[in-house]
């Protein structure tokens, strides 16, 4: 938090940050994209037809949460999947000192 | 794309790219461009968070009510129906910002990102409760005394109440901000209500109050591609390096070329007051967010030194290397015909827009149905979707055959507003002229407007000839 002394992260630690934020952050932006094209085709309240068991209780804004939130952890998954090869691959080491290309 | 040198590295050096962000601690700074920039971030901010309460004709003047799936803007309703509209939107936008960009750099950067707004709002609190610049940083170095804690919680709960109402006021975009705000007044808003709240609020109060520029240098994707648009007539803040260099410190009533030296006092306000914390005098960077702060601050310098204003200043890469700058170039006559042919395309389709859509589906059970040996009958359903809103009462027309004539429904059929109503149709020609398939056409006409009226084409089969 910005209330303490400013006391630089480690770098290990702040790789980790930036990571994560790779994750997150380009899934949130493809998630929004996805809720708004499919969400326009698709009523929420119609996905009740489609599995009664699965979304028996589901209202609309239920159903626009789940959706976001839905294609969020599809894309995060993505992310992850991409963040992870790009850090293991042999050919970059992550200390060889020079910035990405 | 450069191939990576081979560089032997010990293994305990830290990579660069991972290298600590410093805490930036934007000095104050008044002019022409903060000015511009503080009257951008009333106006923006006023109208955020003062149209969601505006009413208009009994609603919410802007509303994108997803709970009921419309749209409210002003007096034009909105249904999923009208989907093209909102991609046209979009594609207006992004075209606008290509156009704009392309002619004087990254305005939306510097005034108008809600990234930049917020920042701004967020930095006036923290400059109201722990004062300037060179404060903060003492008061951040400095033990937890009873004046640091009382400080840092002030600001702490002026951010977090103002990321409250911004989650609060966002959400009230998409569900009734009235009855949005009566939930909240009796603790009984609904889950996800709270739960969007409360994530645009955190949102808000990550991005302004505690990242601030590592936004804009490493989460925004514009940044990275916005040089797609650049070229050397677009406006740039840029240094001039010709004038200043080189740099360095000089008493007062120097004559600065007299002495060897260009006329950078090198008093680094420049680096003081951006928000990214870059030094313009390096050159073009893409965490220059074109906010206008440095040229400011040296603006002040150069007065005070009685040189002329404009060593920081805005230009265009040709100016600076003393080139004609061309405002009209192919680049811009593309982008602005690409951007009037879309609002052309959207104004001529909302203006032409019929807040009516018939959908006709043949009956698939039987082709057709002989009555009394006389006529043949054809049954369809018809999907009546009401776009307007207000209720309306059609009249359905058949045309395109020589005895067509409509059996039912003959009564006018009425739709609520924004409603879908099915309604079975059968239509019935003469025997004798309906062997074979003919293509008919329906006509639904509003009996209570003028200028609501939709043509639909069908089939009419008959027995085989």
């Amino acid at each position: 938090m910005s209330s303490s002394a400013p006391q630089p992260l480690d770098p290990e630690r702040r790789r980790w940050a930036v990571d994560v934020g790779l994750v997150l952050w380009p899934s949130f932006l493809a998630s929004c994209a996805a809720s708004l094209l499919f969400f326009a085709a698709v009523d929420p309240a119609l996905l009740r037809d489609a599995g009664p068991r699965l979304f028996a209780d589901l209202d609309r804004e239920a159903g626009y949460a789940l959706g976001f939130l839905f294609f969020w952890a599809v894309g995060a998954l993505a992310s992850a999947l991409s963040v992870y090869l790009i850090r293991t691959e042999r050919s970059r080491p992550r200390a060889a000192g020079s910035r990405p290309p | 794309m450069t191939t990576p040198h081979l560089r032997l590295v010990p293994a305990s050096e830290p990579a660069p790219f991972y290298a600590a962000a410093e805490k930036i601690y934007p000095r104050e700074i008044s002019g022409r461009f903060s000015r511009l920039r503080r009257a951008a971030v009333i106006l923006l901010l006023g109208l955020f968070y003062g149209v969601a309460w505006l009413q208009w004709d009994g609603h919410q003047a802007l509303l994108f009510d997803l709970p009921a799936r419309k749209f409210h803007i002003f007096s034009l309703t909105l249904w999923p129906q009208d989907f093209l509209y909102l991609t046209l939107l979009l594609i207006i936008a992004a075209l606008s910002l290509f156009f704009f960009t392309a002619l004087a750099g990254r305005l939306w950067c510097g005034y108008a990102c809600p990234q930049t707004v917020w920042t701004e709002l967020f930095v006036w609190i923290e400059q109201w409760t722990e004062g300037k610049r060179t404060r903060r940083m003492k008061l951040d170095r400095g033990p937890w005394t009873a004046e640091k804690l009382l400080r840092k919680t002030v600001k702490q709960l002026l951010w977090v109440a103002l990321a409250a109402w911004t989650g609060f006021t966002f959400v009230g975009y998409f569900t009734p901000i009235r009855s949005l705000g009566s939930g909240l007044a009796t603790l009984s808003l609904g889950t996800w209500s709270t739960f969007w709240i409360f994530l645009y609020g955190l949102a808000t109060y990550g991005n302004a109050g505690f990242l601030r520029e590592q936004v804009c240098k490493y989460m925004c994707p514009y940044a990275r591609f916005q040089s797609a648009m650049f070229d050397k007539d677009t406006l740039i803040i840029s240094y001039d390096e010709a004038r200043g260099e080189p740099r360095g410190a000089r008493r007062r009533g120097t004559v600065a070329r007299t002495a060897g030296l260009g006329d950078c006092i090198d008093c680094t306000l420049c680096v003081q007051v951006c928000p990214t914390g870059i030094d313009i005098r390096h050159g073009l960077q893409y965490e220059c967010i074109a906010c206008g702060a440095c040229i400011d601050a040296c603006d002040e310098v150069m007065d005070k030194m009685g040189s002329a204003r404009g060593l920081i200043r805005y230009t265009t890469e040709h100016a600076l290397h003393a080139k004609s700058t061309h405002v009209v170039r192919p680049r811009m006559l593309v982008y602005a015909a690409l951007l009037l042919v879309a609002s052309g395309v959207l104004t001529y389709s909302l203006l032409t827009r019929t807040p009516l859509i018939l959908d006709v589906i043949r009956d698939r059970n039987a082709l057709y149905r002989e009555v009394r040996g006389e006529r043949i009958e054809n049954a369809y359903s018809l999907k009546v979707i009401n776009l307007d809103d207000k209720p309306h009462a059609y009249r359905l027309a058949v045309s395109g055959m020589p005895g067509l004539e409509l059996t039912s429904p003959v009564e006018p059929i009425a739709v609520p507003p924004g409603s879908v109503s099915t309604v079975a149709a059968r239509i019935a020609a003469p025997a004798a002229d309906s062997g074979g398939v003919h293509k008919i056409s329906l006509t639904l006409t509003a009996l209570d407007a003028s200028g609501i009226s939709v043509h639909e084409k069908s089939r009419f089969i008959g027995p085989s000839p």
